[in-house]
């Protein structure tokens, strides 16, 4: 997979490079909207992140050109708008994704696996596990060790999230914006109190806990 | 939009221009009537001095016998147009036209006493006076025509009458073809000229509303309403001007306060997932926490600037309040259950308003986070939500803290907090941005509490029609 960043704050890309390649992707930069849209005509990429931001030539026109070229690149725009810019959302094609400036790497890479997954059109699967832990997204039940577990439906969902992502750590955000719809953080810890729940349901007993917390970063099933 | 309430502009204008109409009609009917009585009386006074004067020479040519055959001729006995009676200086009668149609008839006693006292003096006298057995009244004039021989002559006012029966009609019929026709053409004139005025208090609206690109766009008005729509543009091109000045602003603070945060955020997020030192990880850990926790803090500030400045961010459509209520109560459920608070809800279905999705998303959990981050363990939390009338009222109750009477006034202001709410965690923002978005929304929020007892807030905002 050969992903392409447009972006002009040296620190973000460096690291954002850096963690790409430890995930296991060709990734190449580009530091401005004139070099970033010539890359894009002539290389053959997966995915590009491009920067609304860009000396030169700035994001939105370098987006609207790889349209006008017919060019179906998946795109995951990053802006240090706080909310949808409405011109973004004017451009963006079904296959586009939005992530506002600061965020965190996890939350980069999720989308970018989730892009891909999109793009790559692979057949859902109907049942999704981990270790001895198994879900069946059309009965909606869940199995631990051949147990059935009953959960309520957000318990459901935000089960269902953590495997999709399982062996990545999810952010508190990315769960308030996947499971709940809400593109805030709500003061109180609400997920961590669902969270909590959870591993009640699913962990107790369990010599082998499949829930974790990262301290800084969130969730992560493993 | 124009209405015919009689508060309106429109309406008393309207009235006034026809009161006035009415009144000025009035004014000159009554002067026509009082010109044409005048001058009829003048002409029936002309006639009877005429008929007078020359019965006297007649009288004095021919003597009395020969001169009252001829007035016999003169005057039809019988008519009741017209009569005449002679008699002397006591009142004693010498001829009278017709003692039947004229009956009841008198002689006004003072006259012939002035006439008795100058007999030489051709004064003629008159009267105006209604016979009892006459439907009109009579003009009548008295002199001496002769010697001790004094005529009183008579005219029925009939024509007179007649006449002013007419213009009487005459000026009821306009009255009434006027007076509504004055109505529409004051309407037509008072429309005219505060459409204007409509044109900009519409404007005005849609600005309040949030429509900021608002502008009246008249022409060939009247001077004043010119000057109203010129002065009305260029306050709303500033207003344009300031809101766009503070987004960049806003913009430019989130930009350039956020990036370094950002790159913060984002060393501390590599070093915490590559290094393998324990210490490091925990400063790594706290240094994205405190990140997180500034963003938040730079976020809501902004958001509360932009809410209060009703600058709309993001889409608004139809939004399904109920569903947003219970999505949040089911969000804080699992905190309730761990303060053992009894959480109840009673939430009308399918109730809709027109706002932001989002910001009414965040309203409802910051003052349910509120309730329930201010109830002790064993509280109650109740929401209601149902339609009132035209409102969607959305009711927040807890057996909290309270918010003691001298600080429910403030607690919706920017950074306020309750003395007893620094324990917890917080920037005082939570109810100001909700304020700012019910507001935002042609709602509003009330708050009714007593310390130690607890508090409820209520939410309402028109609904969707």
């Amino acid at each position: 997979m050969k992903l392409l960043l447009i972006e002009d704050d040296r620190i973000i890309a460096d690291f954002v490079i850096k963690g790409l390649k430890e995930a296991g992707y060709a990734i190449e930069h580009a530091s401005d909207g004139e070099t970033g849209l010539a890359r894009v005509i002539s290389g053959n990429f997966d995915l590009a992140i491009i920067d609304i931001m860009l000396p030169r030539l700035d994001g939105l026109t370098v987006i609207s050109k790889i349209r006008e070229r017919k060019i179906n690149l998946p795109i995951i725009i990053l802006s240090a708008r706080r909310s949808v810019d409405e011109r973004i959302s004017g451009l963006q094609s079904g296959s586009d994704d939005y992530l506002t400036k600061p965020f965190s790497f996890s939350e980069l890479l999720a989308r970018v696996e989730a892009l891909l997954r999109r793009a790559s059109q692979v057949v859902e699967a109907s049942t999704l596990s981990i270790k001895d832990l198994e879900i069946d997204l059309l009965a909606r039940s869940v199995t631990r060790s051949g147990k059935k577990i009953d959960l309520q439906p957000r318990e459901f969902a935000l089960l269902e999230y953590l495997i999709r992502n399982k062996g990545r750590v999810v952010s508190k955000t990315m769960i308030m914006e996947r499971v709940w719809d809400y593109n805030f953080d709500p003061g109180t810890n609400v997920v961590e109190a669902r969270i909590s729940k959870l591993r009640d349901k699913i962990d107790k007993g369990s010599s082998d806990p499949l829930i974790h917390t990262i301290r800084g970063l969130g969730y992560v099933i493993k | 939009m124009f209405s015919i309430l009689p508060d309106t502009l429109s309406f008393r204008l309207t009235l006034l221009y026809a009161i006035a109409f009415g009144i000025f009609l009035l004014t000159a009917f009554g002067l026509a009537l009082l010109l044409v009585r005048t001058s009829m009386n003048n002409e029936i006074n002309d006639d009877l001095t005429e008929d007078i004067i020359q019965y006297r020479n007649l009288i004095r040519n021919e003597g009395l016998e020969q001169g009252l055959g001829e007035i016999k001729r003169d005057v039809k006995p019988g008519s009741v147009d017209e009569f005449i009676k002679l008699f002397d200086t006591h009142g004693k009668n010498i001829y009278s036209s017709d003692p039947g149609a004229w009956k009841g008839l008198e002689i006004n006693k003072d006259i012939i006493s002035k006439i008795a006292a100058a007999p030489s003096a051709p004064d003629i006298y008159f009267e105006t006076r209604k016979i009892p057995a006459r439907e009109f009244e009579t003009r009548i004039a008295y002199s001496m025509i002769g010697p001790d021989t004094i005529i009183q002559i008579g005219n029925s006012l009939e024509q007179t009458a007649a006449m002013l029966a007419l213009l009487l009609s005459l000026f009821l019929i306009s009255f009434l073809v006027v007076i509504p026709a004055a109505f529409i053409f004051g309407w037509f004139i008072t429309r005219r000229a505060v459409s204007g005025i409509e044109k900009v208090s519409d404007a005005a609206t849609a600005i309040k509303n949030g429509k900021l690109d608002s502008c009246v766009d008249i022409a060939g008005q009247s001077r004043e309403i010119q000057n109203l729509v010129d002065t009305f543009n260029s306050m709303a091109h500033r207003i344009r001007e300031l809101i766009t000045e503070m987004r960049e602003m806003i913009d430019n603070i989130a930009h350039d306060l956020r990036t370094p945060l950002g790159r913060i955020r984002m060393i501390s997020e590599m070093t915490l997932s590559t290094v393998d030192n324990d210490a490091c990880k925990s400063a790594a850990a706290n240094t994205l926490e405190q990140c997180d926790k500034l963003l938040q803090y730079i976020n809501a500030t902004l958001d509360v600037a932009e809410a209060e400045a009703g600058v709309a961010t993001g889409q608004y459509g139809p939004v399904d309040i109920s569903a947003v209520t219970r999505d949040a109560c089911d969000l804080y459920e699992t905190i309730a259950e761990e303060k053992n608070i009894r959480f109840t809800t009673v939430l009308q279905p399918d109730c809709i308003v027109s706002g932001n999705r989002q910001n009414l998303q965040r309203m409802i959990a910051n003052i349910l986070d509120n309730a329930l981050k201010y109830t002790p363990v064993n509280g109650n939390v109740d929401v209601h939500l149902d339609k009132d009338g035209k409102n969607i009222r959305i009711s927040i109750a807890d057996t909290g803290i309270g918010i003691p009477l001298s600080e429910q006034q403030r607690v919706f202001d920017r950074f306020f907090r309750c003395d007893q709410s620094r324990a917890e965690e917080g920037c005082g923002l939570g109810l100001s941005f909700s304020r700012a978005v019910a507001r935002s929304h042609h709602g509003d929020i009330l708050l009714t509490s007593t310390a130690g007892n607890g508090s409820e807030f209520i939410i309402s905002i028109p609904s969707r029609l």
